[in-house]
């Protein structure tokens, strides 16, 4: 409980969390799988993130986690969203199985839940590389060549540049609410989960005037975007090409198609063979 | 007389609670849960911050509001996006706001956004979980044969939905409901130039919309429900064609085709939205 609360106080700093954010959202612009084209990828997102739940050769699966670890890797993921991961894969399947052990499971359980985990981890990673390796604006026009709402890819781009001024905006609130209120002291067991309770109630309390401040922003967003002929805009054809115009095949985006159907080819005759 | 909201505003609505929202999960992402023996104190999502837009505003726009705005903030920017995974949580997201939304009839009774807004929480849970048996139910094969399995999955997805519904619907989204839903009621209506809401306003996108949009919800709500049914008795059918192993990857393409039904007719309602904007 002392380690929980220590580490949550270290890490809950709203510094860090947008630090995290921008640099998992703007710091790996030059890795090998942002240069790619977005639709390869998405193309490509679509068999890692689907196939794994139809197969149950453990070959095959272990084959395809090594593949996407690598792509993990070369796309440099901030080690936040890394560890977001993890907590993730063990919360699913780890507890389970402890679970399974309670309710008299043995070794094939565990065989179960190491090709479930597989299918999880396969899929995850593979999103990770995409939604992570990609630049978000990026990111947004391959959505909309695939034909997503505009209003998801707006959200994207609006989302990217109203983060930085919200947190600090929220950040300023819960300070202002810090500085009036006195916190409990932290000295003792029950001390501690006291000062926990606090801060929550504090965050939640901060959201009152954020509700008011950004109710004012997003009218002002809204009414700016009328005026520029947002809705118009979103039907007419010239606009659309102008914006899918970045878009554009390479030879990378071959060579990397290329290796991930020979991975699983090869993946496929060693399970064939053993 | 009656008052209903225009389209730029619907869009002001989502724009709010997409950004209130999704600045709220970033937070609610890296909380710590605390586990008291089995009981768990997590804290799931802030959800009152929708459910008082839904309530005070359009509930159509802040439900989907809610769940672009988890989508965008808390997985694409974070980085951790499912993909077909964050499906489910957008569904159940935006069907148990919408309900609550369109529950409360007058946002000056109390009681009434107090029911609503633990419904919310209710009807969220309860899909979610039955959503996650399913999930374990295909991802495993002869789910039934394997030893205990069966058993673990049912106890702990069960007790973590009600541990949620209790502690998430209580903390979360009851009492911070009950005292901010009265204090902003009036207060942040102006600021996006609509009239305060009370029985007279026309809720959703009008008459005939509105039709639409709730046999949609019916519709995805039947799913859920075809699924609960799956999870109780199609364990006998996993069994009873067990020699047949073919037909367990049918079912498993079933599933996928129906979610993928269900998306499109959201996408749908989205785009028939944005086409009437």
């Amino acid at each position: 409980m002392h380690k929980i609360t220590q580490t949550l106080l270290d890490k809950f700093t709203i510094d860090y969390l947008r630090n995290q954010v921008l640099k998992n959202a703007y710091g790996n612009d030059d890795t090998v799988i942002a240069g790619l084209d977005p639709r390869t990828l998405l193309c490509w997102y679509l068999f890692f993130g689907l196939i794994p739940w139809f197969l149950n050769d453990l070959i095959v699966l272990l084959g395809m986690f090594v593949f996407v670890a690598i792509t993990t890797k070369l796309a440099k993921i901030a080690p936040l969203v890394l560890f977001l991961f993890c907590l993730g894969v063990f919360c699913q399947t780890g507890y389970l199985f402890i679970a399974a052990l309670f309710f008299g499971g043995n070794l094939s359980t565990l065989y179960s839940l190491l090709v479930m985990t597989l299918k999880v981890s396969v899929c995850s990673l593979a999103s990770i590389t995409v939604f992570s390796g990609l630049n978000p604006d990026r990111l947004a026009t391959g959505l909309l060549y695939f034909g997503c709402p505009d209003q998801l890819s707006f959200s994207i781009s609006y989302a990217f540049r109203i983060l930085p001024i919200l947190m600090e905006e929220f950040q300023n609130i819960l300070l202002s609410y810090r500085l009036r209120g006195h916190s409990p002291s932290k000295k003792t067991w029950l001390g501690k989960v006291k000062y926990f309770i606090y801060q929550i109630k504090i965050i939640i309390l901060s959201f009152y005037p954020l509700m008011l401040n950004t109710a004012k922003r997003s009218r002002t967003t809204v009414e700016a975007l009328e005026l520029k002929g947002y809705r118009y805009a979103n039907e007419n054809k010239i606009v659309r090409k102008k914006k899918m115009a970045s878009l554009m095949f390479k030879k990378d985006d071959l060579i990397f198609v290329l290796i991930s159907i020979v991975w699983m080819i090869l993946c496929v005759i060693i399970s064939i063979l053993f | 007389m009656k008052k209903s909201m225009t389209q730029s505003q619907k869009l002001m609505t989502f724009v709010l609670s997409m950004s209130l929202y999704g600045l709220s999960t970033l937070f609610t992402e890296l909380i710590p849960s605390f586990q008291i023996g089995i009981v768990e104190l997590s804290v799931e999502y802030f959800i009152f911050i929708p459910l008082i837009l839904a309530m005070l505003f359009d509930p159509l726009s802040a439900a989907l509001g809610a769940a672009t705005g988890e989508l965008v903030f808390s997985e694409i920017m974070l980085g951790q996006f499912g993909g077909l995974g964050e499906l489910e949580k957008f569904l159940t997201l935006t069907i148990g706001i919408y309900v609550a939304g369109r529950l409360v009839k007058n946002p000056k009774s109390i009681k009434s956004v107090a029911i609503a807004s633990i419904l919310a929480v209710i009807i969220q849970q309860s899909l979610g979980c039955i959503v996650d048996i399913l999930k374990v139910q295909f991802a495993v094969e002869d789910f039934e044969a394997v030893a205990g399995l069966p058993e673990s999955v049912f106890f702990t997805e069960g007790f973590a939905c009600l541990n949620d519904i209790l502690f998430s619907g209580i903390l979360f989204s009851l009492l911070p409901c009950m005292y901010l839903v009265p204090k902003l009621y009036g207060k942040i209506e102006p600021l996006l130039g609509v009239a305060p809401r009370d029985e007279n306003t026309v809720v959703g996108d009008g008459e005939k919309m509105g039709i639409k949009t709730f046999v949609l919800c019916a519709i995805a709500f039947v799913v859920a429900i075809g699924g609960e049914f799956m999870a109780e008795n199609g364990l006998a059918i996993i069994d009873w064609e067990a020699a047949w192993a073919g037909n367990s990857t049918a079912m498993i393409v079933s599933g996928v085709i129906a979610v993928l039904v269900i998306v499109l007719a959201f996408l749908k309602i989205k785009n028939r939205k944005e086409a009437a904007m």
